[in-house]
């Protein structure tokens, strides 16, 4: 398959990049972008480490081949979330609750809290559960991940409230 | 291990005062803690002999008060990095800014053995708040000597010594030896301490900000100019157990991109610019493969008894056939266990560059032993360890499979075929299928006699199992016997988040409800007569109060049971559960677990609490859920589907507990144990709830639609 140009809009900027149009959409961040934040853990969707928001919904980046992402869709991976000096709230939450051990599952566990926070700001424990469910972590840290999303919500509501 | 002038001389950053640290566990503290060598840093020899191998951890104090720290041991998630941050800056009272953590570099850290078994946090953590102890000790004698003040008028303070009574450092620990080693010798299970104030940091992760920005690298995000992706084919059965008969690699070498497809070591290997030319290639490769003759591995039980040797005496205590004859009740049972994995999220992945034309090589390695990575890729390449680097970077988990690391010395093999660097991912399948190390598979035969009162007089175990061995020393017996066999299988095996204390103490646990349903007691006020150690019984209380143990529903369809272990004479607990089953579809739901724990002094109460909860999810995996499934030589579980890890979904609110059990002694780890009783609280939850004993893990919906309609 010969190689096509693609304009890709990743974390708020296009990046043009000449690659065969059924590399997934995951091997052209990490190694065209150099944005590895985006993991590779099973290569077919299952575990989540790969998830990136695509207009704000988050997707398996593993599984979309780079021609199925449309000219203008906004893909926004870890890397366009917060920075190391100036995190985002979601992100100080996962920090201040410890919610991972070896990490490696974190980026996509803060992706898709990160959609699903977006399209419900108040989500119950059970709509946590069932919208995280398909992110796994194999150190186990589920329960730390959903005291880090509840903590979160709890201080986004006492600002409204303020 | 020898140690290079080279490796010295990067240690200590050009200058400094290294201390040298033994953890020596087990022996008698030596009064004479330590020896001053002014050694010769010219000298390789004068170097190597100082530095030999039992002094496995490096301490530097350099200049400006900045402290560098070598551990081979890496970064599992354990939070090692993490507690030797906590433990150094507070010890030598140094600001975290001034602190280097340096993991894993077989350059540039001494060999500290496997991270494993809990020992990092164990050993290592605890070692180096001991070590600490040792060097402001050795820096205030030698600023008495250097100042001529006594001891006594000397304190340690701010990374220096000064006049007690003062605030003002009059001698840096740089000043006070610079060029010299001291060797300290330090038995981690003790110490002269008694002071609270490093334990329960509750400091945050040292990693966190990385983590949560996805900076982390992880090795497979390094990228080395000129890098090649590399796979293997996977193979249609048990790779122990077939041949490639022939190939045709036409098609798969014509895929663009790939500079590489051969046979190698009877295996096809790719070597191309992008992963995903790898994928494609491996696809287009045309294989046959040969077809076992035996399909031996169906009847595990069967196959285990007839393939058993008597491997190892254990536990014998009395006479065990005279106490089971005076017993007053005698219960015999079989247990069997399946075969697990680690899955680790990230899979085994390396990186591997050749240099001075195949004379060097660096190896960057997802490795729990750098150096046993560097021992292997020596051995295949046929070139000395000591011009081969391999960096280990931290790892996307572990859990046991990552000790040996095949894939160190794959990546350097294929990187010397095809004359570039070469960054070998093995794809999921590869992880379960060709180098899944799995968890062994045991068949267990215990047989108990009970006195009338509900007194264990009796105990004997046989178990049949393929590799190391561990059991448990939870009750007061007074006649014991266990035997362990080995029955050789064809699977490459490994510890998995905790050794063969697993299988043992999930057939006990279970057993001992047994017994005590037997005998008609409550199994909690049956333990509670039987158990060896006091603390059990105030664990087993803790658990029963915080599950409402003496309130709960104990069928139909819902149950609280409960489980003990110890792990290791040093690491105590108790869980208990509470199960619902639905009788229409066999699934088991997890609604609580409650677990109380002894594990000594608990250093950062975030690390072990996430840790903690980590185990009792693997606990929930192995009751409940998986399994590699083993189909004559096909392994059917393969992906992340089909061999089902916990979910947010499977997991139940946990109370955790720590005993207030502050010593003076070490602290114990605790990523591993609570995996153990979960499993057996789980099995006795759901007998309470179902009336129905499930003799084998895991307890499936299978499993128990089947009882079900059955009784």
């Amino acid at each position: 398959m010969a190689k096509q140009s693609f304009t890709l809009n990743v974390n708020g900027k296009d990046h043009r990049v000449r690659v065969e149009p059924d590399e997934p959409l995951l091997w052209v961040l990490r190694d065209n972008l150099r944005l590895t934040g985006s993991k590779f853990g099973c290569g077919v969707g299952i575990c989540g480490a790969c998830s990136v928001l695509i207009d704000g919904v988050a997707r398996r980046s593993c599984c979309i081949q780079v021609a199925n992402v449309s000219q203008g869709q906004k893909i926004i991976t870890i890397e366009g979330l917060g920075t190391l000096e100036n995190l985002l709230p979601l992100q100080k939450a996962f920090v201040d609750y410890t919610a991972f051990c070896c990490g490696f599952c974190t980026p996509g566990m803060i992706i898709t809290a990160t959609a699903l926070l977006a399209r419900n700001p108040s989500p119950s424990r059970e709509e946590i559960i069932q919208a995280m469910d398909h992110n796994l972590c194999r150190c186990g840290s589920y329960i730390n991940i959903i005291e880090a999303i509840e903590s979160f919500v709890k201080d986004q509501r006492g600002e409204k409230s303020e | 291990m020898s140690v290079s002038r080279r490796q010295f001389l990067k240690a200590m950053g050009g200058a400094g005062l290294l201390y040298a640290v033994r953890f020596a566990p087990g022996s008698e503290p030596q009064d004479k803690t330590y020896d001053v060598f002014p050694m010769d840093i010219d000298d390789d020899e004068c170097v190597a002999a100082i530095l030999d191998i039992d002094y496995s951890e490096w301490i530097v104090l350099g200049p400006d008060g900045k402290v560098s720290i070598f551990t081979g041991r890496t970064e599992l998630g354990q939070g090692l990095k993490t507690v030797l941050a906590a433990v150094v800056t507070q010890g030598l009272e140094i600001p975290q800014g001034k602190l280097t953590i340096v993991q894993g570099d077989t350059e540039l850290c001494p060999d500290d053995g496997p991270t494993t078994g809990s020992s990092a946090t164990k050993y290592v953590g605890w070692g180096y708040w001991i070590a600490c102890e040792k060097i402001r000790a050795d820096l205030i004698s030698r600023a008495s000597r250097s100042l001529g003040i006594p001891v006594s008028e000397l304190h340690y303070r701010n990374g220096g010594v000064g006049r007690k009574g003062t605030r003002n450092v009059l001698k840096g620990a740089f000043e006070l030896g610079s060029g010299q080693v001291v060797k300290l010798s330090v038995d981690p299970r003790a110490s002269s301490s008694n002071d609270k104030t490093y334990v329960d940091l509750g400091i945050p992760n040292v990693n966190a900000k990385k983590i949560v920005t996805g900076k982390l690298k992880y090795v497979g995000d390094l990228y080395i100019p000129g890098v090649l992706y590399a796979g293997w084919l996977s193979q249609p059965y048990h790779p122990k157990q077939t041949v490639l008969k022939s190939t045709d690699l036409s098609a798969a070498r014509a895929i663009p991109g790939v500079k590489m497809v051969e046979v190698i070591g009877g295996r096809v290997a790719v070597v191309a610019e992008r992963y995903n030319d790898v994928l494609k290639s491996l696809d287009a490769v045309n294989a046959e493969w040969s077809v076992p003759q035996r399909s031996e591995i169906l009847q595990l039980e069967e196959e285990s008894r007839s393939r058993a040797e008597l491997f190892e005496v254990k536990e014998q205590e009395g006479n065990v056939d005279a106490g089971l004859a005076v017993s007053d009740l005698v219960v015999s049972e079989t247990y069997t266990t399946q075969y697990t994995t680690q899955a680790p999220m990230e899979t085994d992945t390396a990186i591997a560059r050749m240099e001075d034309g195949g004379k060097r090589a660096t190896v960057w390695a997802s490795s729990q032993h750098p150096h046993r990575a560097r021992e292997i890729v020596s051995k295949f390449l046929g070139i000395p360890e000591s011009s081969i680097q391999v960096i280990g970077m931290p790892l996307g988990g572990g859990f046991g499979g990552k000790t040996s690391n095949p894939v160190t010395m794959e990546a350097a093999g294929l990187a010397r075929f095809v004359e570039a660097p070469v960054k070998l991912i093995y794809s999921r399948k590869d992880q379960f299928q060709l180098r899944g190390r799995f968890k062994a598979a045991c068949v267990i035969d215990l047989t108990t006699g009970v006195s009338a009162n509900g007194k264990m007089m009796a105990r004997k175990i046989d178990i049949i199992h393929d590799m190391g061995f561990g059991t448990t020393n939870t009750y007061t017996i007074p006649h014991t016997l266990t035997n362990v066999y080995h029955a050789d299988w064809p699977f490459k095996r490994a510890v998995s988040r905790g050794t063969s204390f697993v299988q043992t103490c999930f057939a006990v646990e279970s057993h001992v409800d047994m017994v005590a349903a037997a005998l008609g007691i409550d199994p909690l006020e049956f333990r509670r007569n039987n158990v060896r150690f006091q603390a059990f019984v105030s664990l087993l209380d803790v658990c029963a109060e915080m599950i409402g143990y003496y309130n709960s529903q104990q069928g139909p369809n819902s149950g609280v049971g409960m489980a003990i272990v110890n792990h290791g004479g040093s690491q105590l607990g108790a869980v208990a559960a509470e199960v619902k089953v639905n009788p229409s579809t066999g699934k088991v739901t997890v609604k609580k677990i409650c677990g109380a724990f002894d594990i000594g002094t608990v250093i950062n109460r975030n690390t072990a609490t996430v840790g903690i909860r980590g185990a009792i999810t693997w606990g929930i995996g192995y009751a409940l859920y998986e399994e590699i499934i083993l189909n004559g030589h096909r392994t059917e579980t393969e992906d992340l589907m089909a061999y089902h890890i916990p979910r947010f979904s499977d997991i139940p609110p946990v109370e955790i507990a720590f005993l207030d059990n502050y010593q003076p002694g070490s602290p114990r780890g605790c990523g591993e144990m609570p995996v153990i009783p979960t499993i057996g609280a789980i099995a006795n939850a759901v007998y309470r709830a179902i009336g129905v004993r499930f003799y084998s893990t895991p307890i499936t919906p299978e499993k128990v639609k089947k009882a079900l309609q059955g009784a």
